[in-house]
């Protein structure tokens, strides 16, 4: 899954960066709180230990194997926080001083699994055994199922990055500059063999794994699973993500079955069209207000293909989800006034 | 007890420690060191010899008990403050067991220079007193190397390096010589003869008694129990074989001589010798009507 | 001592064979330990080892790291073909200055390209690139299979073999100035000559800690292997196989958990405090600038030309 150098445009790996670097300076300054002296040899043997993860080979059914990648294991140990910083470490490591993966392409990898995965495994682990009374053998399976929809969200998320190449960056005559591959290629070329066989390895590792350490050492702390007054908001989370992730369907869907648009949403040109004539004060107030991202797309989008729309659609989503976050984010800082331990990352 | 006179270095009163969740590993320990003394720490594996330690570095704190350097009491607190937290660190030099876990820089001049950068001095007295110390302990030409492709000999004494740069008035040595061959071990103890001259006060726990006589002038025996039993000079400890069989360090032995099968508690050291006549303790077997030895 | 049991003897019977299994193979254990094995050699170098060699053995590390990003990231932004084959070809220029082995430099390249032109063969076809045909490959005549409308012909196109090409090529340099980079430094210089790039502190340290206690995990990965590999006949069945990789992955945590312990204690017993403090490194001379400069003139040449061309 590590993205090598020239398959990236800079306008998909320069953003990637700026994308990495607050992501990394936030993770570095938590846990230099939570772990003061101990973070800085704790990072660092977490890196080296998810190096030597990625190298086991692990058998599967049908002769073949493969190698995990370990974030989410290590998500479940030590914390998603540390997996973040550990995974780009050893990410790095693999990158400059053996060539495995791009240099340029760095940070985007990192995005897909130093942060993507962890969480996506460590949002999972949580909501299947985030209770205090899980067992071990409920937790192993959680950290498994975990293992297997972290790899593959990472493994979605390449397939993105790789698709969109196209889309954003060609040459005069149209032909693509980095990555030919556009989405409908590169997601299910690289989602297939990880929903079918590769997830599988993830899963093994990260539930055998946590099994096997859970019984040889009962009392290891496993890095807090999120407790009951946090579950609510982390399922919350979850649910706001898929439905996120969701959305664009509404708009491929409504394009497919010649739906238009919902009833009493009408544009002024739809409405005039409609009903024969505009009401006076909707002309005079329509054009108050110009939004940046008219129909959930940059203006004049309605042409383009759909995959394009149904881009800007999930984008819009992201940041509508976003400003929401920040302002209610914002509010409870001010009503609160002192900070208040972890609810959301 | 033996010392070069006055000040008293550590005092250990009545200390106790347990790592969380598990069952004790020092009991009611007490003693004290004064300046110049060359201390040795025995007991059998799991005696709490290396525990001792870690508590008189500060790494950790007794549950009950106190330990004290130059009269203050040890606690997170009081090294955490300046100016007795820094000092104290300068002062006092721990060579751990496992020389990987002391070795954590990039290359050997940086291991050198990691103490006095953390003290704050300037960058020119650090490097020089890098050069000196890498140049004292014949080290020099492994200044750029990396520390994991040294040799166990040579990772010793960088490690060693390490704490001497600051310029330490103690030494606190966790199984020196462990893994070491036997001519970095005899440089190792050359070295640490010669920083015992300079009045530098040496507490080295180890298990390996053949070295007591030329690395301490006070031993302190602790048992399985976890408690000091004895305190005394080598010759003394080394004589007692009731009190070393007691606490597991030596155990009774059997060899052969020919048809002739010897069994008695003794050391494992190299050679030995022995009358073949009866002497008390000694048992004498003919192969074929083995008992099992008397302790 | 307890006397010996009769059975503990030279040459006693041995015990009655184990039916005839088919066992699978020991192949993948022989494999994956070698390849912990060429990592752990890539990383502990001896002193007869020494990496800096050639015409850019004097230049600073990070001198070296910054030409080799300024070039790295001038390849992505080529798109000429001419202009990325000029790369390329400065690319190997470089690595044979820097005295890498030509072994080494056609391995690197050979993977490379080997993998690329693998996952670019599809993007010549005309049914990924448009374009006008070059050289028709398959037939399937139109029609319908499942949900999927077949073509009439695929063909190769030349935009096609434009667009392989160029990622052949930038792939290619991309990977071939990352091989000057990690061969022509030693890792822990490379790791530390990362603060030429604004690379905080901290950061630098946890990476240098890293590579530093890499290869002590990767030995206790090799000893679990090799003491696998001296107590087996064959493999041991899928399920097992997992258990068993499980419960190395889960040995290696502990190793980890412990040395990470033992670490902080050692740097706490020097006197650390969360600080991290490095040694001033040396100033650059005039050759480090030099090398720079060439290098960003080099980057800036390429790309104007490329743009001038295409």
């Amino acid at each position: 899954m590590h993205i090598p150098d020239g398959y990236l445009g800079p306008q998909t790996y320069l953003p990637a960066w700026g994308v990495m670097a607050p992501v990394w300076s936030w993770a570095s300054a938590r846990l230099k709180r939570t772990l003061r002296r101990r973070q800085l040899p704790m990072m660092a043997l977490a890196a080296a230990f998810t190096f030597v993860v990625m190298m086991f080979n692990v058998p599967l059914p049908g002769g073949t194997s493969g190698h995990a990648v370990g974030s989410v294991l290590v998500a479940v140990l030590l914390g998603p926080w540390v997996a973040v910083v550990a995974v780009s470490v050893a990410l790095a490591v693999q990158a400059l001083l053996f060539g495995d993966g791009g240099i340029t392409a760095l940070a985007a990898n990192c995005l897909t699994m130093a942060v993507i995965m962890p969480f996506a495994g460590w949002w999972t682990y949580g909501l299947l055994a985030g209770r205090a009374g899980s067992t071990p053998r409920r937790r192993a399976l959680a950290a498994g199922i975990g293992g297997y929809v972290g790899v593959n969200a990472a493994a979605l998320a390449t397939g993105v990055l790789l698709g969109i190449q196209p889309l954003i960056a060609h040459d005069a005559s149209g032909r693509p500059l980095y990555c030919p591959f556009g989405l409908a290629v590169a997601v299910p070329a690289m989602a297939l063999p990880h929903l079918l066989a590769i997830g599988f390895v993830e899963a093994a590792v990260t539930g055998l794994g946590l099994a096997y350490l859970m019984r040889t050492e009962p009392d290891i702390p496993i890095a807090a699973t999120p407790g009951p007054g946090n579950r609510p908001l982390r399922r919350l989370a979850a649910t706001v993500a898929v439905l996120a992730l969701l959305a664009p369907l509404g708009l491929i869907a409504a394009a497919r079955l010649g739906a238009g648009t919902a009833w009493g949403e009408w544009s002024a040109g739809e409405l005039s069209a409609l009903a024969g004539r505009l009401p006076a004060g909707f002309g005079r107030l329509s054009s108050l207000w110009r939004a940046p991202l008219p129909d959930y797309g940059p203006p004049g989008a309605e042409a383009s293909p759909m995959a394009s729309q149904a881009l800007w659609y999930g984008v819009s989503a992201a940041l509508g989800i976003a400003a929401i976050v920040a302002v209610v984010l914002a509010l409870r800082r001010l009503l609160a006034g002192k900070d208040s331990d972890d609810a959301a990352p | 007890m033996s010392g070069t006179g006055g000040e008293t270095v550590f005092a250990v009163a009545d200390a106790s420690f347990a790592y969380p969740a598990q069952t004790p590993c020092l009991e009611g320990v007490s003693f004290a060191v004064e300046r110049g003394e060359r201390l040795a720490l025995v007991g059998a594996n799991g005696s709490g010899k290396s525990t001792l330690l870690h508590l008189l570095d500060g790494l950790y704190f007794p549950a009950s008990g106190s330990v004290s350097y130059l009269g203050q009491p040890l606690s997170e607190a009081a090294l955490e403050a300046a100016p007795f937290g820094p000092r104290f660190r300068a002062d006092v030099g721990f060579l751990f067991q496992n020389s990987d876990a002391q070795l954590f820089c990039p290359t050997v001049e940086d291991e050198l220079a990691f103490g006095p950068l953390q003290m704050g001095w300037r960058q020119d007295e650090v490097e020089r007193r890098i050069a000196d110390t890498l140049t004292m302990l014949e080290i020099g030409k492994l200044r750029d190397r990396a520390p994991a492709s040294l040799s166990a000999g040579e990772k010793k004494r960088v490690a060693l390096a390490s704490l001497l740069v600051l310029a330490p008035s103690v030494l606190l040595l966790d199984e020196p010589t462990g893994g070491l061959d036997p001519r970095s071990q005899s440089l190792l103890l050359e070295i640490l003869d010669g920083l015992h001259g300079r009045g530098i006060t040496l507490i080295t726990a180890t298990h390996d008694l053949t070295l007591l006589p030329h690395l301490a002038d006070r031993v302190l025996v602790l048992s399985e129990e976890h408690r000091l039993v004895v305190d005394g000079t080598p010759e003394n400890v080394l004589a007692d074989t009731g009190v070393l069989l007691a606490v597991n360090l030596i155990h009774a032995h059997s060899h052969r001589h020919g048809r002739l099968v010897h069994s008695h508690p003794h050391q494992h050291v190299v050679a030995h010798e022995h009358a073949h006549d009866d002497e008390p303790g000694h048992g004498h077997d003919r192969l074929g009507d083995r008992k099992e030895p008397e302790r | 001592m307890t006397p010996l049991p009769e059975w503990l003897r030279p040459g006693f019977a041995p015990g009655v064979a184990a039916p005839r299994q088919r066992r699978g193979s020991l192949r993948p254990l022989r494999r994956a330990l070698a390849a912990l094995e060429a990592v752990l050699s890539m990383l502990v170098s001896d002193s007869r080892d020494d990496r800096r060699t050639g015409l850019l053995r004097k230049a600073d590390p990070r001198a070296k790291l910054l030409a080799g990003v300024v070039l790295i990231i001038a390849a992505t932004l080529l798109h000429g073909l001419a202009t990325l084959g000029l790369c390329l070809a400065l690319a190997v220029g470089l690595a044979a200055a820097g005295r890498v082995r030509p072994v080494r430099i056609a391995a690197v390249l050979g993977a490379s390209l080997a993998l690329t032109t693998l996952v670019m063969a599809p993007a010549t076809l005309d049914v990924v690139t448009p374009g006008a045909p070059v050289l028709t490959v398959a037939r399937p005549g139109g029609g319908s299979l499942g949900p999927f409308r077949l073509p009439a012909t695929v063909a190769v196109t030349g935009a096609g073999l434009a667009v392989a090409a160029r990622m052949l090529l930038r792939t290619s340099a991309c990977v071939t100035l990352a091989l000057v980079l990690a061969a022509t430094s030693r890792p822990q210089e490379l790791l530390t000559g990362l603060r030429a790039l604004g690379v905080p502190q901290a950061f630098v340290m946890v990476l240098t800690m890293t590579e530093r206690y890499l290869a002590v995990l990767l030995r206790a990965a090799q000893e679990l292997h090799l003491a696998r590999l001296a107590r087996s006949i064959g493999g041991i069945g899928v399920r097992r196989e997992e258990a068993w990789a499980a419960a190395g992955i889960g040995a290696v945590f502990r190793r980890t958990r412990t040395l990470a312990d033992a670490v902080t204690l050692a740097m706490i017993a020097r006197g650390f405090t969360g600080e991290v403090r490095l040694l001033r490194p040396p100033r650059w001379r005039r050759l480090d600038w030099l090398v720079v400069t060439a290098a960003a003139l080099a980057a800036v040449a390429l790309v104007a030309a490329d743009r001038g061309l295409a």
